[in-house]
């Protein structure tokens, strides 16, 4: 079973009296494990798309089916309940809360999903061991470095060990080196907790991590290529 | 609880702009039970007194009697019945006589009432036992507001002029024995108190009176032939019905404080709202449905009560005691307020009146914080997370 099914989607936005179409007859499938990519300019559709997977946002036509769920039919407590039990978000301003700390931060999905405190400590230390942030718990945001945040935001995503990973242009706001560390660390997660990765980006150092790469171009797809 | 958890770290989280809503609303806490505290003593305070020095367990009132016409003093006196008469005896019960009369005072002529008392009586805490002195003139008993407003002295004489029931005028002189220091102005100013059994010979009203004070102790009367019986309920209108319009006027106070303590509130939960757009959209992402967010948010505001129940309480408290113990000294111009006060008021607090405030505090600010997050439901999450209202 697919893991994520796009079927002839289209999104209109209003704009003044008009419409602007930002996605049209779009077509993918993605299966788990994948560490893939929507790749284009700005304004392509890219995070469009991605907002549609993550059920923040709905199709104006076609069908978004994500872990058997259609996110055209979802009410809005059932999407939460998608993106609290089954999916992680990395965003490229980080949005890490800024009054919590980096251990409350990671704890936060783990709160919504009304896990005991033992599991909650395991889990958000281990995550943070995964990224090497355990010497940061007890600091805020504020604290840290645009790569740190970062890992931050990845240990909040993976925490939970989720199925679906959205992350939207993570590196764009960081360094050579710092993306090189994110980048490194969410191969290796993919390869050992088989999480499915779903980039919208259009950075080449992301780019060049891809196994599966979709060109989007004027909210269509223009190249679906698969990197041996 | 999870809403408790994440509405008490932001909180925290919030630092100075969280202490310092915390800090107007705890003043409003505070200077709300204070003053409440404050009318509830004036209530208890002059109630007491009244009972104490007027109207004791209510009052028989001739049937012609009326305390607000004038008037009425010349036919509003008659024998006292025989059902009464027991009570006076058993001292449960003490006759009084008004009689319309004038002094000249510094040569001028003023109008007043001359009110007949037993000397021995004890059912009012009036000082009427100085009146029983053997004076070869008429033995008189003042307030001190009349000794002041006609210069009179103890020791110092004055002219007593009166009608006796045929409606003849008659003087007798009078001396001032004794000048009582009463709260409850209704039986000092313009009032000369006098022997009853003399003031009785003097109108040629031997036997009568006008009104006859029950004890506090005696329960259940009832209008007896001529004489209706005014219980303490309905003495005390007067009294009450002051004090509730001064809570009225005082009310406007606690509007105003609520409304400076909710604006507060309010510019707080719009500001934070705006401020935190980007956070909504992250918490919606993260899987919080918006009736969630709403929630932490109407429980963020909410919680600035909370907090302030504690804060107010540090500071409230043993300023409250200390006001309950030391009292709030009144300025001389009380004396004129129409009712009963001492020189120094202690407030009275109850536990519903503290539950109460916290209850129209908490209630005023769990709808104030509420009333801006409706605007979370109405959020796109990805207009959000950009940080865009849309």
């Amino acid at each position: 079973m697919n893991l994520v099914k796009i079927e002839n989607l289209v999104k209109r936005y209003p704009m003044g009296k008009s419409q602007f179409t930002a996605l049209k007859n779009i077509n993918l499938q993605f299966e788990k494990g994948e560490y893939s990519g929507i790749i284009g300019p700005s304004g392509s559709g890219k995070t469009t798309l991605l907002n549609i997977i993550g059920s923040l946002d709905i199709p104006s036509e076609g069908s978004a089916t994500v872990l058997g769920k259609k996110i055209e039919n979802l009410t809005h407590r059932e999407a939460a309940r998608l993106r609290s039990q089954h999916m992680g978000f990395i965003f490229q301003t980080y949005n890490l809360l800024p009054v919590y700390t980096v251990f409350e931060n990671v704890e936060f999905p783990l709160l919504i999903m009304k896990m005991s405190e033992k599991e909650r400590k395991k889990k958000v230390l281990d995550a943070l061991e995964w990224l090497g942030m355990t010497d940061k718990v007890d600091s805020r945001p504020a604290q840290l470095s645009g790569g740190e945040s970062q890992r931050v935001a990845v240990a909040r995503a993976i925490v939970k060990q989720p199925e679906l990973v959205l992350a939207d242009e993570p590196t764009a706001n960081l360094d050579a080196e710092n993306s090189y560390n994110i980048l490194e660390r969410m191969v290796k997660l993919n390869k050992e907790l088989k999480t499915t990765f779903i980039f919208a980006t259009h950075d080449e150092k992301v780019i060049g991590y891809l196994k599966r790469k979709i060109y989007l171009v004027d909210g269509q797809v223009a190249k679906d290529e698969i990197m041996h | 609880m999870l809403a408790l958890k994440l509405a008490y770290r932001n909180l925290k989280g919030a630092g100075l702009r969280t202490w310092l809503n915390v800090v107007v609303l705890s003043l409003a806490y505070v200077l709300i039970i204070w003053h409440q505290g404050i009318f509830t003593g004036m209530l208890k305070h002059g109630s007491r007194a009244v009972i104490e020095d007027e109207i004791g367990g209510g009052q028989y009132w001739h049937k012609n009697y009326d305390p607000f016409d004038p008037l009425s003093y010349d036919e509003s006196h008659g024998p006292i019945p025989a059902e009464l008469a027991g009570l006076i005896e058993d001292k449960k019960a003490t006759p009084i006589l008004i009689r319309q009369a004038a002094i000249y005072p510094e040569g001028r002529v003023q109008t007043v009432l001359l009110k007949g008392i037993e000397p021995g009586q004890t059912i009012l805490g009036i000082p009427s036992a100085s009146l029983d002195k053997e004076e070869d003139v008429l033995p008189v008993l003042i307030g001190r507001r009349m000794a002041r407003s006609t210069s009179l002295d103890i020791g110092d004489y004055l002219t007593i002029r009166w009608r006796d029931v045929q409606g003849t005028f008659d003087a007798v002189e009078g001396k001032i024995v004794e000048i009582m220091n009463t709260k409850v102005v209704v039986i000092d100013k313009g009032q000369l108190w006098v022997p009853l059994a003399e003031l009785q010979k003097m109108t040629g009203m031997k036997d009568e009176a006008t009104i006859i004070v029950v004890s506090q102790n005696v329960q259940g009367q009832e209008d007896v032939s001529d004489w209706k019986f005014k219980d303490q309920k309905f003495l005390l209108t007067d009294i009450n019905q002051m004090v509730r319009s001064k809570r009225i006027s005082a009310g406007i106070l606690y509007v105003v404080l609520l409304f400076l303590a909710m604006l507060a509130i309010f510019d707080t939960q719009v500001l934070s709202i705006f401020k935190r757009r980007k956070e909504i959209g992250t918490l919606i992402a993260l899987g919080m449905t918006r009736r969630q967010v709403i929630s932490l948010f109407t429980l963020e505001g909410a919680m600035h009560g909370i907090l302030a129940i504690g804060i107010g309480a540090i500071y409230g408290i043993p300023w409250i005691i200390l006001y309950s113990k030391t009292g709030m000294k009144l300025p001389q111009a009380t004396e004129d307020y129409g009712f009963a006060l001492a020189e120094r008021l202690f407030p009275s607090y109850s536990v519903g009146l503290v539950l109460g405030t916290v209850l129209i505090v908490m209630v005023t600010v769990t709808i104030v914080s509420y009333l801006p997050t409706r605007k979370i439901s109405k959020m796109k999450p990805t207009e959000a997370l950009k940080g865009k209202i849309s």
